[in-house]
């Protein structure tokens, strides 16, 4: 198939690599240039953290969350083996703690936790100060307890973002970079007023896919990329914040990113004083180091949402649409990816939809010309099958 | 007769008449779904909604107006996050233009970690407001003279708070809100701030406050829905309560059902 991505994010990348590998023609289009700058996927901090997600939102996203934690580490190996570059990637933990004053947050955080993922206590440890020092020394000189949630762990996104784009280059795939894209419909891309058939044509522009899915909506997030050399924090630490999820991600060379601010605006314009200060007193707060730390990018930009802040794919005949993924792009794309390859291998082998109906929470609603039809879901089983297998299904 | 009562118990604010006496924030849910529905469970007829970092300049938060706006509640717009009777002003304005309504609900903060209300821009702020043809709703603390100010300026509603903003400690000081009741017995008194549980609204209500206004209780709950309806039943539970009647406390044990058969009431063994 000759397949159309608007959209070169996190998703569009994702799914351009794969759809190559599985012997698919592929053209990708973005405003954006190559490096991937104006995406939301470049802001982000890349957490994998299902299980301090799990407290604020719905179930679905932890359950994705950790099908996504087991297959990362099979998507790096695969990248790797096609780009020989390794992708730095941990999945040692995360670390929560709060200041004295904010305990009450972290109280009522591991009250949740236990709510909302009890079967997972083995994975979940309460750490007194010698159990932060253990795990993280300098961490331990500010907190004297905290939370432990093994499983976590984060992504050095910058490189797999470029690690990605050449390597869909590399693979023969065609990308449009810095261009407009006018509208995505079946079949069609409209990209610089002109138009471009496809046997499939895929839309994942985030937000830029507002002006076709009016139920979409952006919620700003800032935050900032510092480079510390004399912070020496291992793992993710989560700090409790009156109003943010605020995460401090160490990534390779030395660089931290602290956010991310969370308001319901769809504004693009550059961070705020207040929410740089905010940031930046609470990087401060947990390690004195940060304060000789260079300032290396300041990002706002706006999360792509639905109303229930669970992602969605929608499909009709020729197009499929893929969106929402919030604040947790890194976190879900993988299951999210899964789902749309099996769907686009099955339909393109013309195997009948394997389409389950015992599922609530639909992932991919498939629309046709006339009607929505709501209740189709892709059982999320189905993504969690192994990557060979989700690669072969979609092979020609 | 007290079922009478009881069925036409409206309220009024600024002249609009509502029979739920609830009022909930829009901030902090997992989802703007969730935020929805949690919002109707409650029944909730007013609705709280902050502009304050939403890039109100250029209409950046429109999309979740649009669904609180769904809700087809009223909206009492806020200056959260206000620190001077300036800059509540300004977004006093800016909400009365995009929001389409004379209602404020006046926050001046004046301590920036625990958003204890500064008094002092929150009456200057009040009083400004006021003069601009606003319905102001200052949150303020439990202070008598600090209600009466308000009051003398033009504020028809009072909203004290209960303790300080999301700690969900309820009551903390029920003597001085008891106070405010006793001295002000014809101002609709809402306590706004520091309710975290069903009973501490309940509570608020028994001493005859006239609404609650809350936001975290519900939006952070492990099932914001179902806390939401709870609120919704606590309010009128505790309405009724103070409407009925309570019984007076007593020193002593008293059997409900009469003794029958004891000859002498003030025998003891």
């Amino acid at each position: 198939m000759h397949i159309g991505i608007a959209g070169a994010g996190l998703m569009g990348r994702l799914l351009g690599w794969q759809l190559l590998r599985a012997g698919h023609q592929v053209t990708l289009f973005d405003r954006d240039h190559i490096d991937g700058e104006a995406s939301a996927a470049r802001v982000a901090a890349a957490m994998l953290a299902p299980f301090s997600e799990v407290v604020n939102c719905e179930r679905q996203i932890f359950d994705w969350g950790l099908a996504s934690l087991e297959l990362w580490p099979q998507l790096l190996k695969q990248l790797t083996s096609d780009s020989a570059q390794k992708i730095d990637y941990q999945q040692r933990g995360s670390i929560v703690v709060a200041h004295q004053q904010d305990q009450a947050y972290l109280d009522q955080f591991n009250q949740l936790l236990q709510t909302r993922a009890s079967q997972y206590s083995d994975d979940i440890d309460l750490l007194t100060q010698n159990d932060i020092a253990k795990l993280e020394p300098t961490l331990a000189q500010r907190f004297n307890n905290g939370t432990f949630l093994r499983r976590e762990g984060c992504i050095d996104n910058w490189g797999l973002l470029n690690e990605l784009a050449s390597t869909i280059s590399r693979l023969g795939g065609n990308w449009h970079s810095n261009v407009d894209v006018n509208s995505v419909g079946p079949n069609t891309i409209i990209s610089n007023n002109i138009s471009h058939r496809f046997d499939l044509a895929i839309d994942t522009r985030g937000l830029g896919s507002k002006p076709q899915l009016s139920d979409l909506r952006g919620v700003r997030g800032e935050v900032l990329w510092v480079k510390a050399p004399e912070v020496h924090l291992s793992r993710p630490v989560r700090l409790m914040h009156p109003r943010y999820q605020l995460y401090i991600a160490p990534k390779p060379n030395q660089l931290f990113v602290i956010g991310a601010t969370e308001i319901e605006s769809e504004s693009m314009s550059p961070i705020t004083v207040r929410s740089s200060l905010e940031l930046q007193s609470a990087l401060y707060s947990i390690d004195s180091g940060f304060a000789e730390a260079n300032i290396v990018k300041a990002y706002a930009n706006c999360r792509p949402a639905f109303i229930d802040n669970l992602p969605r794919i929608d499909y009709e005949k020729g197009l499929m649409r893929i969106n929402g993924l919030y604040r947790h792009g890194y976190l879900l794309s993988p299951t999210v990816l899964m789902t749309a390859l099996n769907y686009i291998g099955d339909s393109n082998t013309s195997k009948s939809n394997d389409i389950s109906e015992n599922n609530d929470h639909s992932l991919i609603r498939f629309t046709d010309t006339e009607k929505v039809i709501s209740k189709s879901t892709h059982s999320m089983t189905t993504a969690t099958h192994s990557i060979t297998t989700a690669t072969k299904a979609s092979a020609q | 007769m007290a079922i009478e009562i009881v069925k036409d118990d409206q309220w009024q604010l600024y002249g609009k008449r509502f029979n739920s006496r609830l009022l909930i924030g829009t901030a902090l849910y997992p989802s703007p779904q969730i935020m929805q529905q949690s919002i109707k469970a409650s029944q909730s007829q007013i609705v709280t909604v902050s502009l304050r970092r939403q890039s109100p300049e250029n209409q950046g938060g429109n999309s979740i107006w649009e669904f609180i706006k769904q809700l087809n509640c009223e909206l009492l717009p806020n200056t959260a996050g206000c620190h001077s009777a300036k800059e509540a002003i300004t977004l006093a304005q800016m909400s009365r233009e995009i929001f389409n309504t004379n209602w404020i609900k006046l926050e001046v903060i004046g301590d920036e970690y625990n958003l204890q209300p500064d008094p002092f821009g929150t009456l200057e702020a009040a009083e400004k407001l006021i003069n601009l043809g606003f319905d102001v709703f200052p949150y303020c603390t439990d202070d008598l003279v600090l209600c009466q100010r308000l009051h003398d300026v033009g504020c028809k509603v009072l909203m004290p708070w209960g303790a300080p903003i999301g700690t969900g400690r309820g009551l903390m000081n029920s003597y001085a809100l008891q106070t405010i009741r006793e001295r002000l017995p014809n101002v609709p008194l809402i306590v706004d701030a520091g309710i975290g549980k069903p009973s501490h609204a309940v509570q608020a209500m028994e001493i005859g406050y006239d609404g609650i206004l809350l936001n975290t209780a519900v939006a952070q709950a492990s099932d914001p829905i179902m806390m939401g309806q709870a609120f919704g039943e606590a309010v009128t539970a505790g309405r009724k309560g103070y409407l009925a009647g309570a019984m007076t406390k007593r020193q002593t044990a008293q059997p409900s059902t009469p003794v029958l058969g004891t000859p002498f009431w003030h025998q003891t063994n």
